[in-house]
């Protein structure tokens, strides 16, 4: 995931102006591209659910080996077992989405529990998860993973739990500091000063009124990361096996017949995790701009 | 430098060493723990295929001197290494260390030439934005860093092969290989490839950029432009050795990982090809060493950061 800057919010910069309409334009762009992705993520995965593909995704044709796309009815085209690319693009989704949200839900959840401890309580724990965290990033995570899945066996579970944890410093580190931040304003201090309870201060006052876009930020980005990973294991041959379609292996597949200028089983695959990482970052880097910079002007 | 703030730095900088020491400890005995945990522990692999009998097994280990705790395991693994004894890899039975030192010369070579990339690329385009502003030309490259860093990096790989051998009738597939006549063009096509192809270009753009306006903006900058003095010679240390020192190390990690992906469609022999053979054939030892190299060249190089970081700031890092 990313690492950004913070930017110092002042309490009085929150203003009813909702912040679409003060974002820019190139921003807003950003975002809806973004949006347009994950709906169609969303679309095609409950698509691949309910079967409802133009083909059977797994049905081989013999007849109709490498067809070009736009020919006989199939789109995108046909690969090298003469199974429909594009069906196989959509039920490809399956190999990441959930495995990808269960990374997220971990990098989210340790990372919020990590950063609070650190940023909240201070010293003791800070020194101990600061540890932590630069024992995590001093791991490159595909040569971690690479040791995983030596040491147990390459399942797309595993590995997205690995994916996770490595995840866990970034959001750590970006709500601890937010944290500490926080810590000298004035409404914390009343809060304090009210009576309330840590939980409530901490779960209300920090997490949900200001640390919420931060948290959704990093998990469009975890997605991102999450694919990013799938495909590239897939390459390798330890994410998902050949029968089941994932976007990875079909370009792992598909490349074979590169070098006969037979473009399209790879490109197609390609291309899609091309507009879909681009659509995770792309919305990330947009939402970041909107809601966390505020620069005053 | 005063003489008087030589000792701090040389105090801080023992500091990191010390937290570097640390950290590999830590990553040291991570690995273990995975292991470890492993159905099938690190010193069961020696074993496979020659005992049946548990009781036999355990008389093996005794005769190792290898107990069975897992505290005194990690410690004997732990001497050992600090020996320079990381076992021998299990497939070939040729000494650890050598082997990954040999095939890790090349990966830093690929490593280290396509951060160089990276950087020819990124470091015009946040410089560019920074100063003029979000021009066309600015916004044209910004979309050109994302389309690039969210290519697949074997996807290009495999173009950029098929486009030298169709248009150029070379194989760029066997560096190493001894042929000197085309060896700096399989050299040069997987750098290019990892350089553009890992995934950092937009964020190096991006976090450039935003130090360089916050940098542009700051009091002593503004008074540097009043004065008529050089602005790049102000804003040099903090607006683009310290954020380029920074970003830099802290993608070391994700360039490696790409490395894995590159060497495997270039044939590469280095460090992440040989990682993904161990993971093939469950090579313990071997990607053992593999992995603590990996961290220790990580740490090297947040090690390097901190060290600018602290020469060009002692201040900031007294805290």
């Amino acid at each position: 995931m990313k690492r950004y800057s913070q930017y110092s919010v002042e309490v009085s910069d929150f203003s009813d102006v909702p912040f679409w309409k003060k974002a820019s334009f190139m921003d807003l762009v950003y975002v809806s591209y973004g949006i347009f992705i994950v709906i169609l993520v969303i679309g095609s995965y409950i698509v691949g659910a309910f079967d409802l593909l133009p083909y059977d995704p797994h049905e081989i044709n013999l007849e109709l080996l490498m067809a070009p796309p736009q020919s006989s009815g199939h789109f995108l085209g046909t690969d090298f077992m003469g199974r429909d690319i594009l069906s196989r693009l959509i039920i490809g989704i399956q190999a990441y989405f959930l495995p990808g949200l269960l990374a997220i839900a971990i990098a989210i959840i340790l990372g919020t529990c990590f950063g609070v401890l650190a940023g909240y309580w201070g010293s003791g724990f800070d020194t101990i998860i600061t540890y932590i965290n630069n024992l995590l990033n001093s791991f490159p995570r595909l040569v971690l993973i690479l040791l995983m899945v030596a040491a147990f066996k390459p399942d797309i579970y595993y590995i997205m739990v690995i994916v996770g944890i490595t995840n866990v410093p970034v959001v750590a580190s970006l709500i601890k500091g937010k944290i500490q931040f926080l810590k000298q304003k004035y409404f914390i201090e009343a809060a304090t000063a009210l009576g309330l309870k840590n939980r409530v201060i901490i779960f209300k006052h920090i997490l949900w009124h200001n640390c919420r876009s931060i948290l959704i930020i990093q998990a469009t980005l975890g997605m991102a990361e999450a694919i990013l990973m799938e495909t590239s294991l897939s390459y390798l041959g330890f994410g998902v096996q050949e029968p089941t379609p994932s976007w990875g292996n079909m370009v792992q597949a598909g490349a074979n017949y590169l070098m006969q200028g037979k473009f399209w089983p790879s490109t197609a695959p390609a291309l899609a995790i091309l507009f879909t990482i681009m659509g995770f970052h792309l919305l990330g880097d947009g939402l970041n701009n909107m809601l966390e910079r505020r620069r005053n002007k | 430098m005063k003489l008087s703030s030589i000792r701090p730095v040389a105090f801080l900088i023992s500091k990191e060493l010390v937290i570097a020491a640390l950290l590999l400890l830590g990553v040291s005995f991570v690995i273990f723990i995975i292991l470890f945990l492993s159905p099938g522990d690190p010193f069961g692999v020696m074993l496979k295929g020659q005992m049946i009998s548990g009781s036999a097994k355990a008389g093996v280990r005794e005769a190792l001197s290898m107990s069975s705790a897992w505290y005194s395991q990690y410690l004997s693994w732990l001497v050992n290494m600090l020996h320079g004894d990381f076992g021998t890899s299990t497939r070939t039975g040729l000494p650890v260390l050598s082997e990954v030192i040999r095939v890790g010369i090349n990966t830093l070579y690929l490593t280290i030439g396509s951060m160089l990339v990276t950087l020819f690329l990124a470091v015009p385009i946040a410089i560019f934005s920074a100063r003029r502003g979000m021009t066309v030309f600015n916004w044209t490259s910004t979309i050109f860093t994302y389309v690039v860093s969210a290519l697949p990096v074997f996807w290009l790989g495999y173009i950029v092969i098929y486009i030298s051998i169709h248009q150029f009738g070379l194989f760029p597939l066997a560096f190493g290989s001894g042929s000197q006549k085309i060896d700096w063009l399989n050299f040069m096509l997987p750098v290019f490839v990892l350089g553009i192809g890992n995934g950092t270009i937009s964020e190096v753009v991006r976090y450039l950029r935003e130090e360089m306006e916050r940098v542009f903006s700051e009091d002593y900058i503004r008074t540097a432009r009043a004065k008529g003095a050089s602005i790049w010679k102000h804003s040099f240390k903090e607006g683009f050795l310290i954020p380029i020192t920074e970003i830099v190390a802290s993608k070391i990690p994700f360039i490696l990982g790409g490395a894995v992906v590159v060497e495997q469609v270039f044939n590469w022999p280095g460090m992440g090809r040989m990682a993904w053979q161990a993971a093939q054939d469950r090579d313990y030892p071997l990607i053992m060493g593999i992995t603590l190299l990996a961290a220790i060249i990580v740490r090297l190089g947040s090690l390097i950061q901190r060290v600018v970081h602290i020469m060009v700031n002692p201040r900031a890092s007294q805290e």
